[in-house]
């Protein structure tokens, strides 16, 4: 350390990168070598780490919300298994058979829809569209999707036995590339709804019912956050099915739930 | 498919820094959600041009740049002045008592940062909100070491002020 008098001119516009720690060694040693005998120098260096940890321990290092993690996840493997949106089903046999029965579903949605456009869109369906999300969204952390997991409907509809004041319709829908994953219990608009699980390709599908008197409401869409929602009430009882799938296929699914809710 | 497994495995863990620049460089929670998500689809397109390196900085680039044009596109109502101007949001000079309470008063030094015009904004909370260095930084905002260095100085000197403190001069 022979040459290390510095002048405070020198030395001021490198007290920032001393507190960012941007000084190589030899750098750093210099400076702190002037600010030791430099009052100035050393008072506005305290400054600067001052106003540092000032912004370092106030500014908020957010989280990204579980909700866009989802979102990201579901529009990657989107874009890899299909370059266009709304792809196929697999097999070409398969393709006929939904060819046939899209065909029966898109009368039937198609007048619903039209006596349906109007929503029951007030701020307790958003609330509920809300509730339903979130817990859709849980359901997707490992280890949360089903309590019961069975590709068989015979095993998932006594499940919900005694736990729940209904017993959801689980209709087979697999020949229609509608997979039975399974079932678990939630808790929605206060209270314990049914959750039944169906997929198509990688898309989950929820379907969650719960008890809710009143006469029959026809079904209705919306989508929130990268979601899509159908809704409708029969027989007092609350549907909501939510996914990441897109409004069509989903549509699709809702007949032909309805449909095999109909024909049980 | 292995690709995706990459993707997710690299740039993925990175997504709460994505997050923080845009809620940050946006100042809306809605419109950083949008931009990341875009940035992130955005990313992946463009991950076979990803030659290894610093993964977060390459991530925050193309997180930085789709929140410029998302800005842009929102138009001027909702923007700060890109210009050396002054802020929209008017500095008023402070006591010394008050400057104790300020100290203290996180929504204070939030609301100082979100006055900053964005590109002083983005300095600050790359450098000590995320931690990044100024090769980083400058990788990210596209500009070179001088320029971040001389950008985080005016942008603290502003914060200071803003803030009631004294931080001197710097060059």
């Amino acid at each position: 350390m022979t040459d290390t008098d510095m002048s405070c001119d020198d030395c001021r516009p490198m007290l920032e990168a001393l507190v960012d720690d941007e000084l190589a060694p030899e750098e750093a040693a210099r400076v702190r070598t002037h600010v030791a005998s430099c009052v100035e120098c050393a008072r506005t260096l305290e400054s600067q780490k001052d106003l540092s940890r000032l912004l370092q321990d106030n500014l908020v290092h957010y989280d990204a919300p579980d909700v866009l993690k989802a979102r990201i996840r579901s529009a990657l493997s989107q874009s890899v298994e299909s370059p266009q949106p709304n792809a196929a089903p697999p097999s070409r046999l398969r393709q006929r058979w939904i060819g046939l029965a899209a065909a029966g579903i898109a009368i039937a949605v198609a007048s619903s829809a039209t006596t349906l456009v109007v929503m029951r869109s007030t701020t307790t369906e958003r609330t509920l569209a809300s509730e339903v999300l979130t817990s859709h969204v849980r359901s997707l952390m490992p280890g949360h999707l089903v309590d019961v997991a069975s590709n068989d409907q015979h095993n998932v509809k006594p499940w919900f036995n005694g736990k729940v004041a209904l017993s959801p319709p689980v209709p087979r829908l697999d020949s229609l590339d509608f997979r039975l994953i399974g079932g678990r219990l939630d808790y929605v608009a206060g209270q314990a709804a049914a959750v039944v699980v169906y997929a198509r390709r990688q898309h989950l599908i929820d379907v969650y019912a719960w008890p809710q008197p009143g006469s029959d409401v026809g079904a209705s869409s919306r989508s929130s956050q990268g979601y899509n929602f159908v809704t409708w009430r029969s027989g007092d009882v609350e549907f909501w099915v939510v996914s990441d799938l897109n409004p069509r296929e989903l549509s699709e699914f809702v007949g032909l739930y309805r449909g095999g809710v109909a024909s049980r | 498919m292995e690709h995706v497994a990459q993707f997710e495995a690299l740039i993925l863990p990175h997504l709460d820094a994505a997050y923080t620049l845009a809620r940050y460089l946006l100042r809306d929670e809605h419109d950083a959600q949008d931009v990341v998500q875009d940035a992130a689809l955005r990313a992946f397109k463009h991950f076979a041009g990803f030659r290894g390196g610093d993964a977060r900085a390459w991530f925050l680039t193309i997180v930085r740049n789709c929140c410029l044009t998302a800005q842009r596109q929102r138009g001027r109502r909702r923007m700060d002045s890109l210009s050396e101007d002054h802020d929209a949001v008017a500095v008023e000079p402070r006591g010394a008592d008050a400057l104790a309470i300020e100290r203290s008063d996180r929504a204070a030094i939030e609301r100082a940062v979100a006055a900053l015009p964005i590109e002083y904004r983005e300095v600050i909370v790359l450098r000590e909100v995320e931690g990044l260095s100024y090769a980083e930084i400058s990788e990210v905002a596209g500009v070179p070491i001088g320029t971040v260095m001389s950008r985080l100085s005016r942008a603290r000197q502003r914060l200071a002020s803003a803030l009631g403190r004294s931080v001197k001069e710097a060059g």
